[in-house]
């Protein structure tokens, strides 16, 4: 079924690493394809993190880097490069919207935060289009972002997703993964999965709004608007401003995520529901950005920025994470300052206090997931 | 090997929607029945292992669960996106068609 090159066979692991960070260019690609394909098949796909920085960063330069592959309906990544960076406008409005969602995501991080690049240190973007067919999804894999293109081989009456690089937020949240990669590396299950996912929704409206110019009262707080058909009743993906309230179709069902901890969902699906719950968060988020004001990127934006890069933890809950954007707003803006005050708004809105106490995160009963992951560590304790 | 029945189980990615099928073969317009039995034979599918998927889920991917019965045995495989072969690609995207021909 799976046929192994000779190199997979005889070379030990941390050979090939070797190879792939010091060899030419052409052992290079040999000993990263190498590695990629014998973790693939062993499920591995994490051996590859720590050694991910060095090989696969391809290119640390000074500035913005963007190359957009396409996959042209295959599942094999990247796929074939049809735009590099400063190349003209491509005839595939796929293709553009990569590169333009991309590079304002570049810019927000850059102008606003200070941070060359998802790693910190100028990597390049890579982002593949065209990704199987029908695949209604976009996903970051460790190494760039994936972006299908929604039920286009299905009749136009029951297509229900649009190419997903219509949603410029869309483009932010899957980058923003690499940039919690990067620093917090939230495990992704449970409530430090949920706020992960939420780090991405938080980053990606931001990016939209950045490129927007508009101010926090002016944005529409959804994520994913425009990916949804006109056959779906719904507005987005997600709500921050009012998370429960995207969607509520007959055929996608209605949106299921909670603004609130007495409404938490415990479930093993989803990873423990890390697309559920991360309306919490996401909710404490929008609250904090509307009472300071204007734009959102400014002072709410960079208290969770440094959050993330400074504080979190991978096995931070939310509870964690109020306390520590409390914490992070009176070190930059002062004790009892506006700001500080906001982000406890922001948290009580969703019935966590700032001071470790308020609701408390319900007792984890999601059997093995949870169970497995006490053990390793990566899920929220019972006690903060 | 008479194949009787395949679940499908598709849940996460960005949406965080899931779609399911629970179908026996013979209810697939033929067109559709042969080229999967063919597939899950290629695959040698109850020699595949029962967990196909990364240490730690990657952001956003889908997690896909298949089980297929038969008359002497019953495998269940959990796999995700960046985790499954090619050939099993293959098959997710296949199964992926029919529930959402089912679902509309």
């Amino acid at each position: 079924m799976h046929k192994h090159s000779p190199v997979n066979c005889i070379v030990p692991p941390h050979m090939l690493k070797n190879i792939a960070t010091k060899g030419t260019e052409g052992q290079k690609n040999l000993a990263i394809s190498t590695l990629k394909s014998s973790a693939q098949m062993r499920g591995q796909r994490q051996a590859l993190a720590d050694f991910s920085a060095a090989a696969f960063r391809v290119a640390v330069v000074g500035g913005k880097e963007r190359i957009i592959y396409d996959a042209r309906n295959g599942s094999s990544l990247p796929g074939t490069i049809v735009r590099r960076e400063g190349e003209p406008v491509s005839a595939d409005v796929g293709v553009n919207e990569a590169y333009d969602g991309s590079g304002v995501t570049y810019d927000l991080y850059q102008n606003v935060y200070q941070r060359n690049s998802i790693d910190a240190n100028g990597m390049r973007l890579d982002s593949t289009v065209h990704y199987q067919r029908g695949y209604d999804n976009a996903f970051w894999n460790g190494e760039q972002m994936v972006y299908g293109d929604g039920d286009e081989d299905q009749p136009v009456s029951d297509r229900l997703f649009n190419r997903f690089t219509i949603a410029i937020d869309v483009i932010g949240h899957e980058l923003t993964h690499g940039v919690t990669q990067f620093e917090a590396r939230l495990t992704y299950a449970l409530q430090p999965g949920a706020l992960n996912e939420s780090m991405s929704d938080v980053f990606g409206s931001l990016v939209k709004q950045y490129s927007l110019n508009q101010t926090a009262a002016q944005a529409d707080w959804i994520i994913g608007a425009g990916l949804l058909t006109s056959n779906v009743n719904g507005v987005g993906i997600r709500s921050m401003k009012a998370p429960g309230t995207a969607y509520d179709d007959p055929v996608l069902g209605k949106d299921p995520q909670p603004a609130h901890m007495r409404d938490y969902v415990t479930t093993v699906s989803d990873n423990g529901g890390v697309h559920i719950n991360s309306g919490i968060p996401n909710h404490a988020f929008y609250v904090t950005a509307m009472e300071l004001g204007g734009s959102a990127w400014e002072k709410a934006g960079k208290i969770w920025y440094v959050t993330l890069k400074d504080k979190l933890q991978s096995n931070s809950n939310f509870q964690n994470c109020a306390n520590l954007t409390y914490q992070v707003a009176g070190e930059l803006y002062g004790a009892g300052s506006i700001e500080q005050q906001a982000v406890k708004k922001g948290w009580e809105a969703v019935g966590l206090a700032t001071d470790g106490g308020g609701t408390p995160p319900p007792p984890p009963s999601d059997g093995c997931l949870g169970s497995l992951l006490r053990l390793l560590g990566a899920a929220p304790s019972r006690s903060n | 090997m008479e194949v009787q029945q395949i679940k499908y189980e598709r849940t996460g990615g960005f949406a965080g929607l899931r779609l399911s099928a629970d179908f026996k073969p013979d209810e697939l317009p033929e067109d559709q029945t042969r080229p999967l039995l063919d597939l899950l034979d290629d695959l040698d599918f109850d020699e595949l292992p029962e967990q196909l998927t990364a240490e730690s889920s990657m952001s956003d991917q889908f997690t896909y669960k298949i089980t297929v019965k038969t008359s002497k045995w019953e495998h269940t495989v959990v796999t995700g996106d960046a985790s499954a072969p090619d050939k099993l690609q293959e098959l997710l995207q296949m199964l992926d068609r029919i529930a959402k021909r089912r679902k509309n």
